[in-house]
């Protein structure tokens, strides 16, 4: 008894030393680009943030990975192979629980058209590339961490 | 139409242009409307969309706008009713509007006309404003036709406001080319600049730029006046037409600097292109019959190569300390910002 105690105290301590418990991470995040360029970047961003990661290189992957464990925030292109950006959210916002992540489409998809169909169909943010670290937590601001 | 209404209506015009104007977004009755309706909020999709490109500093150009007219104002039959009283209450005022600044050419016999209607209209009921507004717009119509003095200043001034606004679309379309050199201008630059950067970072290709400043302009202008001086960066700018290639981009940056983004280019075929260019210049003077004769102009160029990731502010502020550093280290020359960590 006395020892899950001390083990427990030691655990919490442990946690403030090495900063977790003041410093929480902050979610998963699924980056969703066919190009490994974009999601080097934003996988070096959002790590930088604190953020969990993973990646899909088309909608069809993305989804698999969502049922297995359904992420906080989507980084999302618009054109990929086998399943697009904008079927994957259609399917994603059907799926039990899909509603919950915060979906960023990012895209060099500029026209109104895939803006008002993005908006219309789940997106909760729409960011253009090019991005870097600030254009993106800026959206994360509007999008997450505000919520 | 209650009275709260019409000043309702009336500070979301104002809002309207005031935003037209600050995005300079040319005052066609179709951008009106988009605008009217972004400020009055009676659709949250034309309203989320619009913001959506404010926020990531879309250029609203033709197409853009036109995409949002064709989006929001030709489809979804439910709020077209919405619409077309707002396009109709926007059309009256600024009829209204018009008919008010004639009305101050001739106070007399115009205010007896509006009190003569207001009388009527107000008299009976607030809520017929509507109607007093449309007795309003057949009055001054019936005053356009009239052959005296009024009539023709009607006449004048409808046509004035014709004119304008069909200078504001031509300054608009105009305003990706630089008057001067006929090369692209510093906002159509940075709407390419974003473009081009976009497809760098999906695509993985090189895209590199140049920043190209003519050595001692000020006295190209000084010793030959400023004539001279314009000739000089028509022909700079005719010389980095050539240099380039069809997917290339050359725009006057400001003053005497301009920029060229080179897609699919690393840093090494970007000097290559650097160095021809600025050979060409050095070889020979540009043929001017002027006193005392002209010598060949020189330029100084920095390059550098767009790292996906970070900001595009960064990639121009190498470019511009390469520039600084050939200009430092002598002029006529060409200097290379490589990045401290690029790509492996």
């Amino acid at each position: 008894m006395v020892e899950i105690v001390l083990n427990s105290m030691n655990a919490v301590n442990a946690g403030v030393d090495g900063g977790i418990a003041s410093n929480p991470i902050p979610g998963l995040c699924l980056l969703v680009d066919d190009s490994l360029l974009v999601r080097k970047i934003a996988r070096k961003i959002f790590t930088g943030l604190g953020f969990e990661t993973d990646e899909a290189e088309n909608g069809q992957v993305a989804l698999e990975k969502c049922l297995c464990r359904m992420p906080d925030v989507v980084l999302l292109d618009w054109n990929m192979p086998v399943m697009d950006g904008l079927e994957f959210l259609k399917s994603l916002r059907r799926t039990e629980g899909g509603r919950g992540p915060a979906v960023i489409f990012c895209t060099t998809e500029t026209d109104v058209d895939h803006i008002q169909k993005a908006l219309a169909n789940g997106a909760n943010e729409y960011l253009m590339k090019p991005f870097d670290q600030d254009s993106l937590v800026a959206k994360l601001d509007m999008v997450y961490y505000r919520k | 139409m209650s009275v709260e209404e019409v000043v309702k209506a009336r500070s979301i015009a104002d809002s309207a242009i005031a935003t037209m104007q600050k995005l300079q977004i040319p005052a066609t009755p179709a951008n009106y409307a988009i605008w009217y309706e972004y400020h009055a909020g009676l659709s949250p999709n034309l309203q989320r969309t619009i913001d959506v490109l404010i926020s990531n500093n879309a250029n609203f150009n033709e197409n853009t706008l036109q995409d949002l007219y064709a989006t929001f104002f030709t489809s979804d039959k439910e709020a077209q009713a919405v619409r077309e009283t707002s396009m109709h209450a926007l059309q009256t005022l600024q009829e209204i509007v018009g008919v008010a600044d004639l009305a101050s050419d001739d106070a007399q016999q115009f205010g007896h006309t509006l009190r003569g209607l207001a009388s009527k209209g107000l008299g009976e009921s607030l809520g017929n404003l509507k109607h007093l507004i449309e007795d309003l717009v057949q009055e001054s119509k019936s005053m356009a036709g009239r052959s005296d003095y009024v009539g023709l200043r009607m006449r004048e001034s409808a046509g004035k406001i014709e004119a304008l606004e069909r200078n504001l679309e031509n300054a608009i379309l105009d305003s990706t080319m630089d008057g001067l050199t006929g090369v692209s201008n510093r906002r159509s630059f940075d709407v390419t600049i974003r473009k081009l950067a976009g497809e760098a970072m999906n695509s993985g290709d090189d895209l590199s730029m140049l920043m190209i400043d003519i050595d001692h302009f000020k006295r190209v202008n000084d010793t030959w006046g400023h004539q001279t001086g314009d000739t000089v960066l028509r022909y700079l700018a005719k010389t980095l037409q050539k240099a380039v290639r069809g997917g290339d981009h050359v725009a006057r940056y400001g003053g005497e600097e301009f920029a060229v983004l080179l897609p699919r280019t690393d840093g090494k075929a970007a000097v290559t292109v650097a160095e021809n260019i600025r050979e060409a210049l050095a070889r020979e003077p540009i043929e001017l019959d002027v006193t005392p004769p002209m010598t060949p102009i020189t330029v100084s160029i920095g390059a550098s190569v767009y790292e996906p990731g970070d900001p595009l502010a960064d990639w121009v502020g190498r470019a511009d300390s390469a520039l600084y550093n050939a200009k430092r280290d002598g002029r006529d020359r060409v200097e290379l910002n490589e990045c401290s960590e690029c790509r492996s």
